[in-house]
């Protein structure tokens, strides 16, 4: 247990210092716009059916519970406006994450993991290029802003889910669905939603990079990369779900009005 | 169109197998120990907090519209009952188990095991898959029920830490919004996704081409297959369950 707890603490602390030795590299020597664009086409290209799948079922599903709930309080008419404020500020960036860490976490731990084994990444080193600079940076990058374009277009079908199954499972009027959004979803919902994307989407893109970076042992390591990858990114992603909360909701106290 | 054709094949002929005994139980009972035993903790982990934040989420919301957070045990209790606690530990399982498997299955491809397993008479869906798809339903089933349970205890005790509900007033609430077959609706959805997490990676695992690259893409894909038929077949079992409340 104990030596879980520590192994668990190395791990967290390694990949600070790694997210710091690429914040840092990013600052003094910064990659070029082209790589990061390329791995943007990658991740947004590979996720963007399945995301925007799942955002059409989320919506549906958050749409008929709500139903199910709002019809005792005769309440039907705030349906669209409470569906879309939980996805738009927890269920949307919680989503994106979830299937981002599955595919793209997943495929760029199990990539630079084969590079690492094959020693390409040494090999990187000897050419005089930094492969921080070169390879993990555009990576990094590329997770953390496709993730926004990710989020937008499964937030779009979510809305686009529950107005259809608005219609026809609760009987709601779309133009209704449509117009009690607004009345619900604050400009403060959409930020708070906005930053959590962007954590999550940092912790993943930090946790896969690492994991990669750093494995050994041939084709097993990169399997065990692979699979600690998930977990430790599930793991982070819930956690820090909370702390955004918290956070969150702490920035509401403190300035409730003038954000609304 | 060609890889929808094979999966219907596929799980036509692991259906057919399952019903047919004799099976192995030993390997079922290691099999079931992978499953859920050792991703216990995590999802225990992920689901306590995952109640964490549905009561602050469901708190704010309620505030917004009802002007009051009285009915936040209810509601938080109803939406871990009937969504998160066998979404979640799904999902958390696909990421490690269906990973776990489709990688298991993909090497062996990989390496013509599967190719030696003909060789020597046994079927493969009946070697590989019918222990894996028996332990994945039982165990999708015991985790579900544990991480419901779990997760509506660390909610109780959210409420009482920072909306100062008792656990009594906790459960009071709750009574209020849901009942013993809501349990049953999320073992049974617990059951289902349990179901698919195998079924879809052994299928990427035998169709895993070309060595190490092969391995990875099956097992990527696998977990993204998997996911995402979840979240349909959560949608499905929502609906045909909405009319049974």
């Amino acid at each position: 247990m104990l030596k879980v707890l520590k192994n668990l603490v190395d791990d967290i602390g390694a990949c600070m210092m790694f997210l710091r030795d690429m914040i840092r590299t990013g600052i003094r020597t910064p990659c070029t716009w082209e790589a990061v664009c390329v791995q943007i086409w990658k991740v947004t290209v590979q996720s963007l059916p399945t995301t925007m799948m799942a955002g059409f079922f989320v919506g549906a599903i958050m749409t008929v519970q709500f139903t199910m709930q709002i019809k005792a309080f005769g309440a039907l008419g705030y349906l669209g406006g409470l569906a879309t404020s939980a996805t738009v500020r927890e269920v949307g960036p919680l989503l994106i994450a979830f299937l981002l860490s599955g595919k793209v976490g997943a495929f760029t731990s199990a990539e630079l993991g084969t590079m690492r084994v094959t020693e390409q990444i040494d090999a990187i080193r000897c050419l005089g290029a930094n492969p921080l600079q070169e390879i993990i940076l555009p990576r990094f990058l590329g997770i953390v802003i496709s993730s926004f374009i990710l989020l937008a277009a499964g937030l779009l079908m979510s809305i686009f889910g529950g107005l259809i199954l608005g219609a026809f499972f609760a009987g709601i009027n779309p133009e209704e669905y449509i117009r009690h959004i607004p009345t619900i979803v604050s400009k403060f919902s959409i930020y708070s939603g906005l930053f959590k994307c962007l954590v999550f989407a940092m912790i993943l893109a930090s946790v896969c990079t690492y994991k990669g970076y750093t494995a050994t042992g041939g084709a097993k390591g990169v399997g065990r990369a692979v699979v600690s990858t998930a977990v430790m990114t599930m793991v982070g992603i819930v956690v820090s779900d909370w702390l955004t909360s918290l956070l969150s909701e702490t920035t509401l106290v403190l300035f409730r009005g003038d954000l609304f | 169109m060609t890889a929808v054709a094979d999966f219907s094949v596929y799980l036509l002929r692991s259906l057919k197998e399952t019903f047919t005994p004799p099976y192995r139980y030993k390997d079922i009972m290691s099999q079931l120990e992978f499953v859920s035993w050792q991703s216990l903790p995590v999802i225990l982990f992920c689901v306590s907090f995952a109640a964490i934040v549905t009561i602050m989420e469901s708190s704010f919301h309620m505030k917004l519209v009802v002007q009051n957070d009285a009915l936040v045990p209810g509601f938080a209790a109803l939406l871990i009952l009937r969504e998160l606690g066998a979404v979640i530990s799904a999902l958390l399982l696909t990421s490690r188990v269906g990973a776990g498997l489709a990688a298991e299955v993909g090497s062996m491809q990989v390496t013509e095991q599967i190719d030696a397993l003909r060789m020597l008479g046994i079927d493969p869906v009946r070697f590989l898959v019918v222990p894996r798809f028996l332990a994945c339903i039982a165990g999708g089933f015991l985790l579900s029920l544990i991480a419901n349970l779990v997760c509506l205890y660390c909610a109780m005790l959210v409420s009482e830490l920072s909306l100062g509900y008792s656990p009594g007033a906790f459960l009071t609430g709750m009574r209020a919004f849901v009942d013993f077959q809501d349990l049953i609706f999320a073992t049974i959805k617990g059951a289902t996704f349990g179901a698919v997490i195998p079924l879809v990676s052994c299928f990427f695992g035998f169709r895993c081409k070309s060595g190490a690259e092969g391995v990875g893409l099956a097992t990527t894909n696998s977990v993204v297959v998997s996911s995402v038929a979840i979240i349909v077949l959560d949608f499905v079992l929502t609906y045909i369950f909405s009319h049974f409340y």
